[in-house]
């Protein structure tokens, strides 16, 4: 624990410092793992009566940058079961079972993972083919087969909060989507991982259910219209969560930068009295601070239950891509030893675009904020108005058509 | 303090650096002197035009184009590119030099690839010494990807011919042109081109101002049910789609883009002297490493800028078809780089520099709407991404 200004900060000096061996490994070492429980980190986002600490907004904020800022594949790992599918279990799994399928999350007992995105797309919920479907007579529970890929924890995590259409009974007349809390370490599962670029801390594969068994009470049946109402409000603490990760990556490499920049001497002097580095340091500072801001705000919102969906879109579409301009401005800043393998800034230029991609693309946001500007839902059709504008041949040459026919021009 | 020939490295590809040279030089003694001023009041002067048309021997700007033998230039694409970049250089006036490439360039090569004999012979000679300037609306070269205005219909029976109706803004030279080239869409689908000469009955001409590129002469052509004869047909009817508007959209793209490169060079040199004249805290702003970096990337731009356009120039020479990608990549590259040049010559030349008195401010201006003449991003990205794709 630190204390600043803002109150008690948590700090995770060992997953820190054991940074650079965790990317290198490609696996976040079990010490990481016990460091993040005995901080109370997982307890932050729950309130007392589900074994949480309840703490504020802001202090969730704090928390989370300093486990993001000291490994980011870690903080993914954590935040993504603790507080993710933490929340998820809680708002939609049956408080009976929240002894069972939340509390273990929370105490850290258990990993989770969200698996929702599929192997031939991305965010395009209709083409999800997972299925859930009753095992037998009604009561008897449901089994679950189908795909789930890119998913982070997916590799190691116990427990799945999977969204699945349901195979309906003839007279069921309820949704037909669900979010089934599947169990991992069962027979009818497969994983794998699928190597990737940064965050190499995080587990990071998809999940091949093949008539896993899920009990009758981890079915719960939403509304299509969840993904884009109740579910998609919680899917924004995701991206939150996301944003921040890259607003960590980004500070920490603006650290690095001025600490390279008073150390480095070049042509007789330190790094530092170069204007060229003081505008990429400054550039970087307001950037960052622009986003933290904003992450602030919404986080406040979020934390008070309130909907804070756009602003969290525009967060993440601005963070995440901050984060890749001052981290690359970061390697620029440190010369040859910002590319080289294992340094601070090459990692976190790696971890900076997986944010970028990971929850909801920047294009695919930019869609949501366009959206809330009131210009009316996404619009796909075939690309086709170009020739017919006249504009999808080449030009004819000074001398008309019969140029191209290898005639002499007159 | 660095000589201004020392930042003018020559564009690659540019094929005559000499008629650019001419072009710089006549333009910047006849144009450049009062640029300012015919940009405050809205002018457009007669005599100016005549003088850089009628540059004899010279760079001749009104009709680079036309054939040796109609009376014109007879210059290459590449030559006419380097001679519409000295016009920007010298002239420092975008208004200007647009309005002399939409009349020697996209009002006069239609003319020339798909005119008949008597078209050619009737207009070029004319054009070409500036007695007759031609105009083109600038909603017109980026083919119907603007909404089409204007319709053609059969003339009456008997009468032949074709009647005309509609209006057009963004008539590039209108109030002083002798003729318009005006594509129009017929009831059943198909478009034709079409050269219509000032005195056409029906046709009405009048004055407007957009607020950038003021030095341009502007106008809107109002249709009133116009008929003009079957020879008026440019091209063949209904062809438009697959003769003229690729050749006005390629011609805008690159041609248009031209005299940008002269005043892109031009902004560089000022911002050049204006950081050289400004001191902050004290030192002079040169000495500053993020004003030097920020210098080279403006000269930077300028040089990929004239890369791609000659490129895109150069195809007009081969004998063979331009692509319209590499047209639109220029022109979408040109742009991109005219509104960054222009904001960091403002930028480092302070605020005292942006009155319409100097360059900075009126290209700052004119490069926003320079950008979004052929069609803006919204046309050229699409039209790039469809050859990259074979859709669209």
């Amino acid at each position: 624990m630190t204390e600043t200004p803002h109150g008690t900060v948590l700090s995770f000096p060992g997953t820190a410092s054991r940074a650079a061996e965790t990317d290198a490994e490609g696996r976040m070492p079990p010490p990481n793992w016990t460091e993040i429980i005995d901080s109370g980190y997982l307890r932050l986002f729950h309130p007392p009566a589900s074994g949480g600490t309840g703490a504020d907004g802001l202090t969730q904020l704090a928390a989370m940058e300093a486990l993001a800022r000291a490994c980011a594949g870690s903080y993914w790992t954590a935040t993504v079961s603790g507080l993710l599918c933490g929340k998820l279990i809680s708002r939609y799994s049956r408080s009976s079972e929240h002894d069972r399928l939340l509390k273990p999350l929370i105490s850290g007992e258990k990993l989770a993972c969200f698996a929702i995105v599929e192997p031939p797309a991305g965010s395009d919920a209709g083409t999800y083919n997972t299925t859930v479907r009753p095992a037998g007579a009604p009561g008897e529970g449901f089994v679950i087969s189908g795909e789930k890929a890119k998913i982070t924890n997916a590799p190691d995590a116990d427990l799945a909060v999977t969204l699945a259409r349901r195979q309906k009974a003839p007279g069921d007349e309820g949704h037909d989507w669900c979010l089934a809390f599947v169990d991992l370490n069962q027979p009818g599962v497969r994983r794998y991982e699928t190597p990737r670029m940064g965050l190499r801390g995080m587990p990071w594969g998809g999940i091949v259910f093949t008539e896993a068994v899920v009990s009758e009470a981890d079915v719960v049946p939403v509304p299509f219209g969840e993904l884009a109402g109740e579910l998609a409000e919680l899917m924004a603490w995701g991206w939150l969560l996301i944003s921040v990760s890259a607003i960590a990556i980004a500070e920490s490499a603006l650290d690095a930068s001025v600490r390279y920049a008073g150390e480095r001497v070049s042509f007789g002097r330190p790094l530092g009295h170069m204007e060229g580095v003081q505008t990429q340091l400054a550039e970087s500072r307001a950037q960052i601070d622009a986003a933290r801001v904003l992450a602030r705000k919404a986080v406040t919102e979020l934390a008070a239950g309130r909907s804070a969906r756009e602003a969290i879109a525009m967060l993440k579409i601005y963070a995440t891509e901050m984060a890749v301009e001052v981290a690359a401005r970061a390697v620029q800043i440190h010369g040859a030893a910002g590319v080289t393998r294992g340094h601070e800034v090459e990692r976190l230029y790696r971890d900076a675009q997986m944010n970028v991609i990971g929850g909801f693309t920047s294009n695919r946001l930019r869609e949501t904020v366009a959206e809330s500007l009131g210009l009316g839902p996404a619009v796909y059709q075939p690309f086709d108005w170009v020739a017919p504008a006249g504009l999808g041949i080449d030009p004819a040459g000074f001398d008309g058509l019969t140029q191209s026919a290898g005639a002499v021009p007159a | 303090m660095v000589a201004p020939q020392e930042l003018k490295p020559a564009a690659p590809g540019a094929g005559d650096p000499s008629s650019a040279a001419a072009a710089r030089e006549l333009a910047e003694r006849v144009a450049r002197p009062s640029a300012a001023e015919r940009d405050r009041d809205h002018r457009w002067d007669p005599a100016l035009f005549a003088e850089l048309a009628g540059a004899r021997p010279g760079p001749g700007l009104a009709g680079p184009l036309v054939p040796r033998a109609l009376g014109g230039g007879g210059l290459s694409a590449t030559q006419t590119c380097a001679l519409l970049e000295g016009l920007g250089e010298g002239a420092r006036d975008p208004g200007l030099a647009l309005a002399v490439g939409v009349h020697a360039v996209l009002a006069t090569v239609p003319l020339r690839a798909f005119g008949s004999p008597r078209q050619r012979e009737r207009y070029l000679p004319l054009m070409a010494s500036g007695d007759w300037i031609g105009a083109v609306s600038l909603r017109q070269t980026q083919g119907a990807a603007l909404a089409p205005t204007v319709t053609a219909r059969p003339g009456t029976p008997g009468l032949g011919g074709w009647v005309l109706t509609g209006d057009l803004d963004l008539v590039a030279g209108g109030p002083v042109a002798h003729h318009f080239l005006v594509v129009a869409t017929h009831d059943g689908g198909g478009r034709t081109a079409f050269v219509l000469d000032r005195s056409t009955p029906g046709l009405l001409i009048t004055e407007s101002a957009p607020a950038a590129m003021r030095t341009c002469t502007w106008g809107r052509l109002v249709l009133d049910g116009c008929h003009v004869p079957d020879d008026a047909v440019l091209g063949t009817v209904g062809g438009a789609e697959a003769e003229v508007e690729p050749l006005m959209a390629s011609l805008d793209w690159v041609f248009s883009s031209a005299p940008w490169l002269g005043v892109m060079r031009a902004l560089v040199r000022d911002a050049v002297d204006g950081a050289a004249e400004r001191q902050v805290f004290g030192r002079p702003l040169v000495h500053a490493q993020s004003v030097r970096f920020t210098l080279a990337d403006l000269a930077t731009r300028c040089e990929l800028a004239a890369g791609l356009l000659y490129r895109a120039a150069g195809q007009f020479d081969s004998g063979g078809r331009p692509t319209r990608q590499d047209a639109a990549t220029a022109r979408l590259f040109v742009a991109a780089a005219a509104r960054a040049v222009a904001e960091g010559a403002a930028r480092l030349s302070g605020p005292a520099a942006l009155t319409s008195d100097h360059l900075i401010a009126r290209a700052h201006r004119d490069a926003l709407f320079f950008a979004e003449t052929g069609g803006g991003t919204e046309v050229l990205r699409p039209v790039i991404a469809a050859s990259l794709l074979g859709l669209g």
